[in-house]
């Protein structure tokens, strides 16, 4: 097998697609006269001096605002309850249909009701997207939980670990590679209905931007928020790879020993 | 004993489902939440029941599995076949991840302004969103698949001459399908999902669109968005069902080997040594 | 009579860093089986009998050398070979039945439906599994899996069955059950047999010849001729002071070199 492949190689291999494909819009759409489709060029020029520099930074700083503080208290919500009703064995068998019921929900039909019961605010944003976030991260957190080797909980008993210890040092963290894939589940949900909330009830974010330079037949406008939503997406996916990887090395450390075996 | 244990579950489960929405109507009927935000619990029932036999609702749940399962088929078959191309190539396969992973990143959303400009407020819109939704995570996972072939799964069949098209499907796809079931799984969800979102905010008729509808005609039609709303849950929870019903079918020999035999020793399959 | 399988020259480097240019498992290996024979090859681990297995069947080509069967370079696996992995749980194929797995190469050979039903359930009783047609390989104990692959290597009726290390994960009991039945599908198939193991009792009772692989990088140390007389028996054989000879002979070559 040609294992020889230099690192510039490899490199060069992952970029010239990329490259290519971004060339190509650049050059397909640089003499467009086409309303809907306008230049790359002069998308990029209007991510710039909208976003970073203009006017919209206030929409982005309101829509970071609504996704941050929503998916915080989703994912203390989610470990929490998680938490509880794993030690809880009782109440988890008693509410599990219901909890798996708000899970398959699919959660972008409560931003109507959600109108209905706190308008069109920053809180009626934040309760919906900790609300619907909120389920991934439970499920996982309970599932993780649920898996973790007796012997590890066992150990811990064993060497005299307090309850409450064992439960973070032990538990958690056993149960931490399952969360951590709730966490990135939730996130995805988080930003859809902020931007669907924004969209269908604000006068603010970025949901809001898009909506409003469609209405008003600015596409060039619609495609810089477009843009914008696709480097949050990238820059948060890329930030959980980073923790995970520093957060979870040890599970990924191990699993690559046993892949090897 | 085991009856028993079925009885305290079961009874326990009922017993929570009434209590909830017990303690929903006592609030509404003690005026503690007021119907101008959010119905009563017997109103609720009444709107679900009510809706069961008309034919509005059938529709609307018509035109959100139509989006749903369309964007799937599609999605998926573009996924599978996609998929097993890059895998089967390492150069196309290293060429690619990073656009695939890059594009898979992107939330969904921000492609519905796209779709509505190409198709305004038609079926083929909620069907471009959900196609799109469902593709990129789901041609990793076949990527995935595809690579991770065994190399004595793979020796064999150069052993017994099975090759091209026929390699492929006795082979390559039932090892890849526990990696594309997985895919598929979250898939389903997320194509309901991006169905809605599509309904709600784009305006394609279905489900999405009814609740939005109810929501603008005031208090008086709440009780009947809080009945599509349970309908919509109960869409997600049977979609997911027949989703596992069918891949306990399709996969019982992946699971059953799992919890049924103990796995040989592995042997030094690596051809680098003896 | 040409032979049914040779090699001549055999040399394989699999590329990586080194001086000479990567890991060479297979230096200089000749050796030939003429047909209806049955070939051992034995070695210490290491010595390439994997790699040599592979280029023998045409799985993998010699860095240099040639390897012929029927006298034709090999570049793929023919038809005519039957191979048998020591893996039976990653080689047969869970998602199949006994009965399919063991069809699938006669569906690639264009054999006719009814014929293969019947070829199937035949060659299913000559190792003994008349009844698991139905069953899934999983579900079945790890000697009947062997059972298994080994019918699926002769059902399509090769020249030249190739095994390696067939028994190398089955319980000794097991094991010896095996051994039997190959010799004895050995007669009844009139197959040519290349088994390649580490064990040297089983390649002593099994052999009519067994070539010894050297050290690594490997190569053909010595190619001895077993004159025990068949047929073969567990114990009656296994009591044979010549059998205690060519044991003490092939375990001197492979642990001292």
């Amino acid at each position: 097998m040609p294992r020889s492949l230099s690192l510039t190689g490899r490199i060069l291999t992952r970029l010239w697609l990329p490259v290519v494909l971004a060339a190509a819009w650049w050059v397909s759409s640089a003499g467009s006269t086409s309303l809907y489709f306008p230049p790359l060029s002069k998308i990029l020029a209007a991510v710039w001096t909208q976003w970073a520099a203009g006017p919209a930074r206030a929409q982005l700083a309101s829509s970071l605002e609504h996704l941050v503080t929503g998916y915080a208290l989703a994912c203390l919500l989610g470990v929490g309850f998680g938490a509880l009703l794993w030690s809880l064995r009782h109440v988890r068998d008693a509410t599990s249909p219901y909890v798996y019921f708000l899970y398959v929900l699919p959660a972008p039909v409560l931003v109507p009701a959600a109108m209905t019961l706190f308008g069109l605010g920053f809180s009626m944003k934040v309760v919906l997207i900790a609300f619907a976030a909120m389920w991934p991260v439970l499920l996982n957190t309970l599932d993780g939980m649920r898996g973790v080797d007796p012997v590890a909980l066992d150990t811990a008993r064993a060497l005299g670990v307090p309850p409450a210890r064992r439960v973070l040092s032990v538990v958690l963290r056993a149960a931490s590679p399952q969360i951590a894939a709730g966490l990135r589940n939730s996130l995805q949900v988080a930003i859809i209905l902020m931007v669907v909330s924004e969209w269908v009830a604000s006068t603010d974010g970025i949901g809001y931007y898009i909506v409003n330079s469609q209405e008003s037949f600015d596409y060039t406008g619609m495609w810089s928020g477009i843009i914008v939503l696709a480097i949050i997406g990238t820059v948060a996916n890329l930030a959980f790879v980073a923790a995970e990887n520093r957060i979870l090395h040890w599970h990924y450390g191990a699993r690559a020993v046993e892949g090897a075996r | 004993m085991r009856l028993r244990a079925a009885l305290v579950r079961y009874g326990s489960r009922l017993l929570v489902l009434v209590a909830a929405l017990g303690l929903w109507q006592g609030l509404s009927a003690a005026g503690i939440i007021s119907g101008d935000e959010f119905p009563s619990m017997t109103a609720t029932a009444r709107a679900l029941g009510d809706q069961a036999g008309s034919a509005a609702l059938w529709t609307a749940v018509g035109q959100t599995l139509a989006g749903w399962g369309a964007g799937l088929l599609i999605g998926g078959a573009a996924a599978v076949a996609l998929g097993t191309l890059i895998g089967l190539n390492r150069f196309a396969y290293r060429s690619s991840i990073g656009v695939i992973e890059f594009f898979k990143t992107i939330p969904v959303v921000a492609i519905l302004p796209i779709a509505l400009v190409l198709w305004g407020v038609t079926l083929n819109m909620k069907i471009a969103l959900v196609t799109f939704a469902v593709f990129w995570p789901l041609v990793i996972q076949v990527c995935y698949g595809v690579r991770s072939l065994d190399p004595v799964a793979r020796d064999t069949a150069a052993a017994l001459g099975v090759t091209g098209p026929r390699k492929f499907a006795v082979v390559t796809l039932p090892s890849a399908a526990p990696f594309i079931a997985t895919g598929l799984r979250v898939s389903v969800a997320v194509a309901l999902i991006v169905d809605i979102v599509a309904e709600l905010i784009g305006g394609g008729s279905g489900l999405g669109t009814r609740i939005l509808v109810a929501e603008n005609a005031g208090p008086s039609q709440y009780p009947a968005m809080y009945a599509y709303i349970v309908v919509a849950g109960i869409l997600g929870v049977l979609l997911a069902g027949v989703f596992a019903v069918a891949e306990r079918r399709l996969l019982h020999w992946h699971s059953a080997q799992r919890a049924d035999t103990v796995a040989p020793e592995p042997a030094a399959v690596v051809p680098v040594a003896s | 009579m040409t032979p049914v399988v040779e090699l001549s020259k055999v040399r394989k480097v699999y590329p990586g860093p080194g001086a000479s240019g990567g890991h060479v498992a297979l230096e200089d290996v000749t050796f030939e089986v003429a047909r209806g024979e049955f070939v051992c090859v034995v070695g210490p681990s290491g010595a390439g009998k994997s790699t040599l297995l592979r280029c023998l069947t045409g799985l993998a080509a010699p860095t240099s050398g040639e390897a012929r069967f029927g006298g034709e370079a090999l570049r793929s696996v023919p038809a005519a070979v039957g191979v048998v992995f020591q893996d039976y749980g990653r080689s047969l194929y869970p998602w199949l039945t006994v009965s399919r797995n063991i069809e699938l190469p006669l569906k690639v050979r264009g054999v006719p439906r009814a014929e293969r039903s019947g070829r199937t359930a035949d060659v299913l009783a000559s190792v003994g599994l008349a009844d698991a047609g139905r069953k899934y390989p999983w579900q079945l104990s790890g000697g009947m899996q062997q059972r298994v692959a080994i019918a699926r290597a002769l059902v399509y009726r090769p020249d030249l069955l190739v095994m390696d290390e067939p028994f190398a994960s089955v319980d000794a009991q097991t094991r010896f059950g095996l051994e039997d039945l190959v010799l004895r599908v050995r007669a009844e198939f009139g197959v040519t047999v290349v088994f390649v193991t580490h064990d040297i009792d089983e390649a002593v009772y099994l052999a009519d010849r067994v070539v010894v692989l050297s050290r690594p990088p490997g190569t053909v140390s010595e190619v001895v001729d077993i004159s025990l007389p068949g047929p073969r028996d567990q114990i009656a054989t296994k009591r044979m002071e010549e059998f205690a000879r060519h044991r003490e002979h092939l375990l001197g070559l492979v642990m001292t070199r």
